[in-house]
């Protein structure tokens, strides 16, 4: 599993030849505390004098404020702050295009806007206060979908934005027209994807405390170092006068890299109330006012030569924005570029627009845009499989991109295993045994899907640092502002330095991120930690390794290299048959070097920088230096009665380099799939004046256990030169293919093509009826595929 | 009017006092008895979080009034770790990999811990009906079966070895 034939043949170190914890299942390090409960999440911190936050939430999509009064909140017992955007530093933010104001100023454009907030001595009085604020609105005119901000004369949602577009995407590489005028086959259609959240079962909360001019907030955040920069400039300070320290972080999956305003809302009440205060978002206001995964309605035509070789691509792709912009626009972005690196298109264009809508804003989300693109090109390359007469996975390994491709972008895949994995996911799921024995009812289908490990996106940077310090009772503390989000990453640094250093997993600890503390780093998003990160947690103990070896080279008197550690002591062989083998514990090389004069204790430095380009505004650049890959596979059983979908069986084949720690990683691809299926099948709201009618876990319906297919994980033999033990990223990508294959597996069982996210029972029922209606009258089958397409549905 | 509700916490008596007899448990751990083991998922008793068990029975936190407790028996997460270690479902947790982020993980132990406590050798059928009723949102469910499924042979192993501590 973590040795392949591109391996460097000869060890770069005397101590890489030593058994090493690279590719064993080690436990957590956190696994204890997490199981014993004492692990503390955002909702824990308790400090002293600590109020309690509530937010007022704007009830209206849009909305001129004409007065807030705060009177009869301020008066009522135990509330010791109430604030309003007068009460801010009247400064727009947000990472790429700055809209959004901590409280609102003047006007609100979405259900859950946040107007006031209260702090007080408890929760349920904060609440009570909040109800209190008497706010007069004048209501607007709102535009609830991305059809309603296009049409002609539509009302603004932002006064700068015309058209209501927030940004724009437009690029072609090639001649896409003269390569479709030289295809045999092509292929188009519109798909659509809604909103989806990452209702990670913690919510997103924050703890503040102020001391003079500084505030620390205590956040569940995935980016520390960037959230401070974000927050500081939302409150009007310099980066000096914010401090971030993570709490445990209750999940992640992109929706706590702060966007939200609620750590910048807790700070500002903190300070009026001369207290630290926690806000913490309840579960409804976890709905209606963070950011989920932008739907997409996406278009796309594809060029294929009779025998199955891809030609161009077009797609035009519109992205719902919500209110205020966070990261959709660099999601729409991903969207547009990023499956391009996939296969080998001669000619690729995109014309893609992010629409400002009076909706819940949307931001990022594991997979990032890759999720809305497959759903539509995945679905068309089956769709083009089916024209072709080709077997999906023969035209994936007609097209698949290898090492040494170089993406119309100028994505430069470095290692590259997708031909294995597509071979190995056919054999897995044995796709041609059960294309040979049919069984009524179900259906199958395939499905690839590439991903970043890091990508440059929030100025021409993508490195990591860390410091991994050796102490004198011979452990190690890896010092790093990278962040674990529950992925297992401070496992994966733990497991490097221990494997560099030659310690036991048990001698390894890793700090958390406090931006007092640790050099600036990005944070977890992107699939970037295990392999930026982990590169530069590597460097950082090969460096404290060189330095203790030099310390017990001098104390020991032998040259460094003939010296290595292993379990904890500085080994070296006896120099001749009279004297007995060297044999010193690390801790005491580490406290003799610091007790010798003008001593040093011993501080591995390690920096990398993730060998990518920053993309220029049409896209263009190598956005990564190393590329994942997976290849997935389903069986679905359709009810015909009732069009009900049970997905049988899920496939899934990653090639995320070597892996280091295999059930750590096949948990990632696991929680990946689940999500995935949760996106394709359960997660959505009914929808009424602009806002879920229900925000809770009642009507948005998780994936349970009950509901999970049988699941295989492998990985392919791959080995990636740039990462650390030849690691890539793995977080993301699984979840990617999943709703593509499941409806192309009910359209290989029904021939019904659903469009539009999620499958339901309804879409998929209505399908066959309109089918069995259509032989009935003779007509053909894409009439129904046309008729679904049209079909309205739920368009978030 | 304070309200005082007397029942048994991990093992020990407490006594209560709460505004309202309809303050829910979760309130009472969190708030006033600083047990933050027990996590706060979504308030209306759906995703398991909270999960406590009560008189043998996994019940949501949330939904527990405290005035309804006089008299009962409570196990938290807190209740489970002894001076020789941790419960054989914490123990299976690690071993599994069963927890990612952790925020769910307490909710889910507690679930499992109730159904072996009732059932040693639970059918596979009932083993994923009990973890059914957790949300978690980061492992898709398959490293938390194979947690559950190795708590009972943990479990059985445990009682073996104590068994024969006793003839010995």
């Amino acid at each position: 599993m973590t040795t392949t034939a591109t391996r460097p043949a000869e060890p770069t170190s005397k101590q890489e030849i030593f058994p090493s914890l690279i590719g064993t299942s080690v436990d957590r390090i956190d696994g204890a505390e997490k199981v014993s409960g004492k692990a503390s999440y955002a909702a824990d911190t308790r400090l002293p004098r600590m109020l309690f936050g509530a937010v007022l939430r704007s009830p209206h999509a849009n909305a001129r404020i004409r007065s807030i009064d705060t009177s009869r909140a301020r008066r009522l017992p135990g509330v010791h702050a109430v604030i309003t955007g007068e009460d801010t530093a009247g400064i727009k933010w947000g990472v790429f295009r700055p809209d959004l104001y901590p409280l609102a100023i003047g006007r609100v454009r979405y259900v859950g806007d946040e107007v006031a907030a209260v702090a007080a001595i408890d929760i349920e009085t904060a609440r009570r206060a909040t109800e209190l604020i008497d706010v007069e609105y004048e209501i607007l005119p709102a535009v609830l979908s991305m059809d309603e901000a296009l049409a002609e004369g539509a009302p603004l949602v932002h006064d700068d934005a015309l058209g209501n577009i927030a940004h724009q995407v437009n690029f072609e590489r090639g001649s896409v027209d003269e390569w479709f005028d030289k295809s045999d086959v092509v292929v188009e259609g519109t798909w659509e994807t809604q909103r989806q959240w990452h209702a990670a079962i913690e919510t997103i909360g924050c703890t503040a405390d102020w001391a003079q001019d500084r505030v620390t907030l205590y956040v569940n955040t995935q980016t520390p170092f960037l959230a401070r920069q974000r927050y500081a400039g939302a409150l009007g300070l310099e980066m000096r006068n914010v401090r971030v320290v993570q709490t445990e972080v209750g999940g992640g999956f992109g929706g706590k890299s702060g966007d939200d305003n609620t750590s910048v809302i807790c700070a500002i009440l903190a300070k009026k109330a001369g207290r630290p205060v926690q806000v913490i978002n309840t579960r409804e206001e976890e709905f209606l006012a963070t950011h989920p995964r932008p739907g997409m309605r996406y278009w796309v035509k594809l060029g294929f030569t009779s025998s199955g070789l891809v030609t161009a691509k077009d797609i035009r792709v519109l992205a719902d924005n919500g209110a205020y912009t966070a990261k959709a626009l660099a999601v729409m972005a991903a969207a547009s570029v990023r499956h391009d690196a996939l296969f080998k298109y001669r000619a690729v264009r995109a014309n893609s627009r992010l629409v400002y809508t009076n909706l819940v804003p949307t931001g990022a989300f594991r997979g990032f845009g890759n999720p809305a693109a497959d759903w539509a090109v995945g679905q068309s390359w089956d769709l083009a499989a089916e024209r072709l007469g080709i077997e999906a996975p023969e035209l994936f390994l007609l097209n698949a991109v290898e090492a040494g491709s170089v993406s119309p972008h100028n994505h430069k895949i470095n290692s590259c295993e997708l031909k294995q994995c597509i071979t190995k996911a056919t054999e897995i799921f044995d796709w041609y045994g059960k294309r040979a024995n049919p069984k009524p009812n179900r259906g199958i289908a395939m499905g690839c899907s590439i991903h970043v490990a890091g990508r440059r996106s929030f100025g021409d940077y993508d490195g990591s640092s860390a410091m991994v310090r050796l102490t004198d009772d011979g452990r190690a503390t890896v010092i790093t502002g990278e962040a674990e989000i529950g992925t297992g990453a401070r496992t994966v640094f733990a497991q490097i330095t221990a494997s560099v250093l030659g310690l036991a997993m048990s001698d390894v600890t890793v700090t958390r991120p406090d931006t007092d503390v640790q050099s600036h780093v990005l944070g977890s998003f992107g699939s970037r930690t295990t392999y930026v990160a982990g590169n530069a947690v590597k460097r950082a103990a090969e460096d404290a390794l060189k330095q203790l070896l030099d310390a017990a080279a001098v104390q020991v008197d032998r040259p460094a290299s003939e010296l290595w550690v292993e379990n904890g002591v500085v080994h070296g062989l006896a120099r001749s048959t009279t004297e007995p083998p060297i044999e010193v514990p690390v801790g005491a090389v580490v406290r003799a070097e610091l007790y010798r004069h003008d001593g040093l204790s011993i501080v591995g430095l390690g920096n990398w920088d993730n060998p990518s380009e920053f993309p220029d505004h049409s896209l263009f650049g190598n956005e990564s230096g190393a590329y994942t890959f997976v290849v997935e596979a389903t069986e679905v059983e359709i009810d015909p009665e009732t069009g009900a979908v049970t997905v049988i069986e899920l496939v899934a084949v990653a090639d995320c380099g070597t892996v280091l720690i295999p059930k750590l990683a096949q948990g990632q691809v696991e929680g990946a799939l689940a999500q995935g299926l949760g996106f394709a099948l359960t997660e959505r709201f009914d929808w009424k004046d602009g806002a879920p009618t229900h925000p809770n876990f009642v009507d948005y319906k998780l994936p349970t256990a009950g509901m999970m297919p049988k699941i295989t994980v492998a990985f392919a033999d791959s080995y990636e030169p740039t990462g650390p033990f030849g690691a890539k990223g793995v977080g993301e990508i699984a979840l990617d293919p999943v709703p593509a294959i499941i409806s192309s597996a009910i359209a290989d069982a029904t021939g019904v093509r659903v469009r539009n996210m999620p499958i339901t029972a309804e879409k998929v029922f209505w399908g066959i009826q309109e089918i069995a209606a259509e032989k009935t009258n003779g007509t053909e089958q894409t009439t129904a595929e046309q008729t679904m397409a049209e079909q309205t549905g739920d368009h978030r | 009017m304070t309200e005082s509700v007397r029942f048994t916490l991990n093992h020990d008596d407490v006594e209560v006092h709460v505004q309202d007899a309809t303050t829910t448990l979760l309130d009472v751990l969190r708030n006033k008895l600083g047990l933050e083991g027990t996590k706060t998922g979504c308030e209306i008793g759906y995703c398991g979080a909270c999960t406590v068990i009560v008189d043998g029975d996994a019940v949501p936190a949330c939904l527990q009034m405290v005035g309804l407790l006089e008299g009962r028996e409570v196990t938290t997460v807190e209740g489970l770790e002894t001076p020789d270690g941790l419960d054989p479902v914490q123990d299976a947790f690690i071993r599994c990999a069963g927890m990612q982020c952790g925020f769910c993980t307490p909710g889910h132990v507690m679930a499992i811990r109730a159904l072996l406590d009732e059932d040693p050798d639970p059918s596979e059928q009932r083993i994923k009906d009990t973890v059914d009723g957790n949300y978690c949102r980061c492992t898709g469910y398959v490293k938390i079966l194979d947690s559950a499924r190795e708590a009972v042979e943990l479990q059985k192993a445990a009682t073996l070895a104590g068994a024969e501590g006793i003839h010995s």
